[in-house]
């Protein structure tokens, strides 16, 4: 793959002081897109790979300033507020800009390897002292390979330590390029049994489950698994169960598991992009509830953690 | 916590605190009698009387005793000036104070003796305030806060406890060691014994005398004092019932009769004495020093004699919590009252850092003192731990421990920024090593230095005045030299060259007041008990606000809302200078009208680079400043002939402050709070996390200053584990290896103090930090409340 340091590609943030997602103290860069559709998915703004509008209803005053502004004609004022119509918007960002209010925020950016690179550097002396570095999360950055193994080189050119967190949903060849940049894999396991991951996600697990081994046995790249734990979705003991019996005999016995409870901040999120119909009400998992199932991943001998 | 402290610790809730007057009596009681003769024996003498009259008890559970208030929980009224007026009372009875309608009146019957004769603190100032040039500036409140009348100054009334308000606004860190391995039996006989010797060839001998003859006076009544409450404990020994109690009492008398007088031979002895020294000297900012340095031999002997445990050594770091909680302080009038956010108090116990030698400090009785806190959960004492390169990652564990409770202790401060600071200011480095803390950051050596940081000025006052050639839209004064209309600025640097001509005009003025202050202590509160606990105290013979001390930082500039004008410079010069996207008169418009009908300047002015994001356009702005401040301030002479010291604590004044400054084109408006700390971004500001907020303020250099101030604040979230704390540690060790001086951490989350705010009576224990101290959330004022939960949170 031709990586190049004005690979151009698309984030959403740039999250410092990252201390869930790897080792250490870390930057995490949010990549935008993703090839899964997860019912639960609590960064709705990172399903799209392409510029989306943030709106904060309560904000708006309905002036009808935006609705000028919008060459694309994809506002309207209704009952009051403005309102966009997603299909239209080709997000450029030009409401967020004229709106007084700050009622419009743009969600994404669009970066080069070298950009980016430059804002993680900046807590370089951060990553020393603790043994951190960078994480690409996202999203799947694993959906903007070039630009992915542009940004992992330069900073393990740098010295930086890379961290890929990925749902593994990709050709071999894209995870076998992207990831020989990256000192570590943090690899979600959403669900075991193909059939439910594809009513889940959108997509069966096999090619996940395949790149796993490959990845652990043939890259030998150091692996973390995370285990989002969706009530009613995921959650029962024989997943849980399953997923701990796949990892430890068909990956290994050293893999570190963690187990993160799903959580509601993203609640808001599908508000904001005007998406409240695609939103899930689920009520977060009982402490009680995620120590039973830490206990089951430790009968097979792995260590698990709650949380990031 | 045990049942003896967990008792102990209920009776601290009371719904308010009694005032006692009984002191001020006592005082002026001797006062009238002694008139004429040197002050400073006159302080010695109503010292003594006090001490033998003032009424004592002890209470159930105790094991530490010593009274200080006629009444449990208590204040005592100020016994050096006049009351509150009539409406200050009222405000503060409707607040937390009670004062019965007698005691008032015994109180008002005395400030006859106090006004109108230049007796008090802000009489003596009001005199050298000259109508053209000072008395203008002390009202502009640019030096927080305004004063109204020449002869009211921060106003009047105060209550607290203790003898230790005796030496006005200055803050030391006592030697405690003399009293605990010597005893001031030893020291009293020391001092008799210089008398004995001196020959009056000298005015400074004569001066000596008197000096000697006070510290003799003042010291063996101290003595007395413990005796009495010897024999109070043996009383209360043949009386009680419970065989446990009473051979608890039989302890405590004989513990009293031997100290503070002679030498502390056990832990417990030692823990007594150290409480009847600070009984002397409490007031809100009395310090504890390096209470794990020098408890520590005691706790070591007894711990290899096998006569104490842990428990026992923690029972009795708690007691001395309780103790310390059991007294408060108010003091002033409104706006000094709410420059210090309510019943303020800075009493900093120092713990880790590095020993003389440079090696690790820390020892078992830093983790207890870490652990006690923890228990028995009081906002006092607060603790600052000393952190260097080799600090055990167990210990900053158990700190951060403390801290995710968010109680809002401990801080940390970086020994290595600390140490370098002292020793460019020609303290040899084994002292420097063994520095202190006084108040909440300033860096002290005990019995070698006192300071008077308290003095809170308004950086975005002048920034106003700057904007207005000179002249000031508050007072409607031409209170500065003309510097140039803002419109005529060509440039950029224009403008900062003339806000820094302002700034240094009234860092001038502001030194002079400080010098005036400093003299006027020096004439009305001479002070034998502190005195006596200073280095080579005998020798010299003189008072401790009478002499120059190895440390000289008797006087320091102290700069608030130093952030705001950083923010505020680099919306000037991108939109009006650099990108012309406002013009020099619009800006000027928007800020006069507080932005209303300007809306769209206003959003212009917060989407400016800000500090506390790591981006270096601002940053530097910032260090610029800072830089400046600095290298004016040390043009300027204290009156003990040293050059004054820059310091960066705002305390709560960014509250107070705020409110009598205008709109500032970093999008603040009107009224609304200055930043907090001094190295931390204005509130909500800084939106890149904690690693960026730390790059912003590694790009300021803190060398030269004897403190700085970093608040951040942290979800419980972000503390959840032993490894997120380990990375915080790192976090913390990172900061301090590159300059950093300072950091602390509210660990709260938004909704419970929204909440608390709403509903109080729920809340009563709910401890946050603000600037330097801990308290009660529900006592601090609604401004207050504000500020910290508008204060950027880091969801993790
Ligand atoms: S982002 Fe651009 S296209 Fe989309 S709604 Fe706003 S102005 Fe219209
Ligand atoms: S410009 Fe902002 S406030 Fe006005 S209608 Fe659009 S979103 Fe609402």
């Amino acid at each position: 793959m031709i990586e190049s340091h004005n690979t151009k590609g698309l984030i959403f943030n740039v999250q410092y002081y990252s201390i869930h997602d790897g080792p250490g103290i870390r930057t995490t860069v949010f990549m935008k897109g993703c090839p899964l559709k997860c019912l639960w998915c609590q960064n709705p703004e990172s399903q799209r790979l392409q510029r989306e509008i943030f709106f904060e209803l309560e904000k708006c005053t309905g002036c009808g300033i935006c609705v000028q502004a919008c060459s694309e004609g994809a506002i309207e004022l209704f009952e009051g507020r403005s309102r966009t119509n997603r299909k239209k918007c080709s997000g450029t960002g030009r409401c967020a800009e004229v709106c007084p209010v700050e009622a419009r925020k743009i969600m994404g950016r669009s970066v080069t390897a070298k950009e980016v690179f430059e804002e993680v550097a900046r807590d370089a002396l951060f990553y020393q002292r603790s043994g951190g570095g960078v994480t690409l999360s996202g999203g799947e950055p694993l959906a903007q390979p070039r630009f992915a193994v542009s940004v992992l080189k330069l900073c393990k050119d740098a010295g930086i330590h890379t961290t890929v967190d990925t749902c593994g949903y990709a050709s071999w060849d894209t995870v076998q390029q992207v990831l020989s940049y990256a000192d570590l894999v943090l690899y979600d396991f959403k669900h075991i049994d193909p059939a439910e991951h594809k009513r889940y996600t959108g997509v069966s697990n096999e090619l996940i489950l395949d790149n796993a081994r490959k990845i652990y046995h043939e890259l030998a790249i150091p692996m973390l698994a995370r285990v989002p734990i969706i009530p009613t979705y995921n959650d029962s003991a024989d997943n849980i169960k399953a997923t701990t019996q796949f990892i430890s005999s068909e990956l290994g016995k050293n893999i570190k598991v963690h187990l993160l409870p799903y959580h509601r901040l993203g609640e808001t999120k599908y508000e904001r992009l005007e998406k409240m119909d695609l939103a899930v009400l689920i009520e977060p998992p009982a402490e009680e509830q995620m120590l039973a199932l830490q206990e089951i991943v430790q009968s097979f001998g792995l260590e698990a953690v709650l949380g990031g | 916590m045990n049942e003896r402290v967990r008792k102990l610790k209920e009776r601290l809730q009371v719904d308010k605190y009694p005032i006692c007057v009984e002191k001020s009596l006592l005082v002026m009681e001797s006062y009238r009698q002694t008139e004429g003769e040197p002050e400073i024996i006159r302080r010695a003498k109503a010292t003594a009387n006090y001490l033998d009259k003032k009424t004592i008890f002890i209470e159930d559970d105790e094991l530490i005793v010593g009274n200080v208030a006629s009444k449990p929980m208590g204040l005592e009224a100020g016994s050096l000036g006049p009351t509150w007026p009539e409406k200050e009372l009222e405000e503060l009875r409707q607040g937390g104070l009670e004062l019965s309608a007698q005691d008032e009146m015994k109180l008002r019957a005395m400030d006859d003796y106090w006004t109108g004769k230049g007796r008090t603190l802000w009489e003596r100032m009001g005199l050298y305030y000259d109508d053209e040039r000072l008395w203008p500036f002390i009202q502009s409140g640019i030096l927080l806060p305004p004063w109204e009348k020449k002869n009211e100054g921060r106003g009047h009334g105060a209550a607290g406890v203790g003898w230790g308000l005796g030496v006005g606004l200055t803050l030391i860190v006592v030697d405690y060691e003399k009293v605990l391995h010597e005893g001031l039996n030893k020291l009293v006989a020391e001092a008799e014994e210089e008398l004995r010797n001196l020959r009056y060839t000298t005015a400074d001998s004569i001066k000596k005398a008197d000096f000697l003859q006070a510290v003799i006076t003042a010291n063996k009544a101290i003595v007395r004092l413990a005796h009495r409450f010897g024999d109070l404990a043996e009383e209360m020994a043949s009386k009680e019932i419970s065989l446990n109690r009473k051979k608890e009492l039989e302890r405590i008398a004989e513990t009293c009769r031997w100290v503070p007088g002679n030498p502390a031979r056990t832990f417990y002895q030692a823990m007594q004495s150290f409480w009847f020294i600070w009984m002397m000297i409490a007031s809100g900012t009395t310090a504890g020093g390096r209470f794990d340095q020098f408890m520590y031999p005691f706790y070591k002997k007894d711990k290899e004699k096998s006569s104490i445990t842990d428990d026992e050594a923690l029972e009795l770091l708690e007691c001395l919590r309780i103790k310390i909680m059991q007294y408060n302080f108010v003091g002033g009038n409104k706006l000094q009252r709410d420059k210090w956010a309510g019943l303020a108090r800075w009493n900093n116990f120092v713990i880790g850092g590095v020993t003389p030698d440079g090696e690790d400090a820390t020892n078992e009785l830093s983790y207890l003192i870490l652990e006690a806190a923890k228990d028995c959960r009081t906002p006092h004492p607060t603790i600052t731990v000393r952190v260097h390169e080799d600090t055990p990652q167990d210990f900053m564990l158990k700190a951060l421990e403390l801290g995710r409770t968010g109680i809002g202790m401990p801080a940390f401060v970086g020994d290595k920024s600390y140490i370098e600071y002292l020793v460019a200011n020609v303290v040899p480095l084994r002292e420097a090593r063994d520095y202190s803390l006084g108040g909440c950051l300033d860096a002290m050596l005990a019995g070698k230095s006192r300071t008077s940081a308290i003095g809170m000025f308004l950086v975005p006052r002048v920034f106003e005045i700057a904007l207005n050639n000179g002249f000031d839209p508050r007072t409607g004064r031409q209170l500065g030299p003309k510097t140039g209309d803002f419109e005529n600025f060509k440039t950029f640097d224009d403008f900062m060259q003339a806000f820094k001509e302002q700034l240094a005009h009234f860092m001038s003025l502001t030194a002079e007041e400080h010098n005036i202050l400093l003299q006027a202590q020096r004439e009305l509160y001479p002070d034998p008990v502190h005195s006596l606990l200073m280095v080579d105290a005998i020798k010299e013979g003189k008072d401790v606000l009478d002499r120059t001390l190895p440390f000289e930082n008797g006087s320091v500039l102290n700069p608030v809302g130093m952030i705001n004008v950083a923010d505020a410079m680099a919306a000037v010069r991108k939109l009006v200078f650099e990108e012309e996207k406002v013009t020099k008169e619009e800006l000027k418009d928007a800020l006069a009208a507080n932005r209303e009908g300007y809306e769209n300047i206003r959003k212009m002015c917060l989407a400016a680079p800000k500090y506390g994001n790591g981006d270096a356009y601002v940053d530097m702005i910032a260090r610029d400043l800072y830089q400046f401040w600095a290298d004016t301030t040390a043009t300027f002479y204290s009156i003990y002939g040293a050059k004054m010291k820059a310091s960066g604590i705002s305390i709560t004044a960014h509250g107070p402050g705020g409110a009598i400054t205008g709109a500032t084109p970093d999008g603040r408006y009107a009224g609304e709070n200055l930043a907090d700390g001094t190295v931390s971004a204005a509130q909500g500001r800084d939106i890149h996390g904690p690693t960026a907020l730390l790059r912003s303020a590694m790009a300021i250099n803190q060398a030269p200053y004897q403190s700085t101030l970093l608040n951040m604040k942290f979800h419980p979230s972000a503390l959840r584990s032993a490894e997120d704390l380990g990375k915080l540690a790192t976090l913390i060790k990172t900061y301090f290896d590159c300059g950093g001086k300072h950091v602390q951490f509210n660990v709260v989350d938004r909704n419970t103090l929204l909440d608390a705010q709403k509903h109080p009576e729920r809340y009563r224990d709910l401890i946050v930090r603000v600037a330097g101290y801990s308290a009660y959330f529900v006592q601090l004022t609604k401004a207050v409340q504000d500020d910290i939960i508008s204060r950027t949170e880091y969801m993790l």
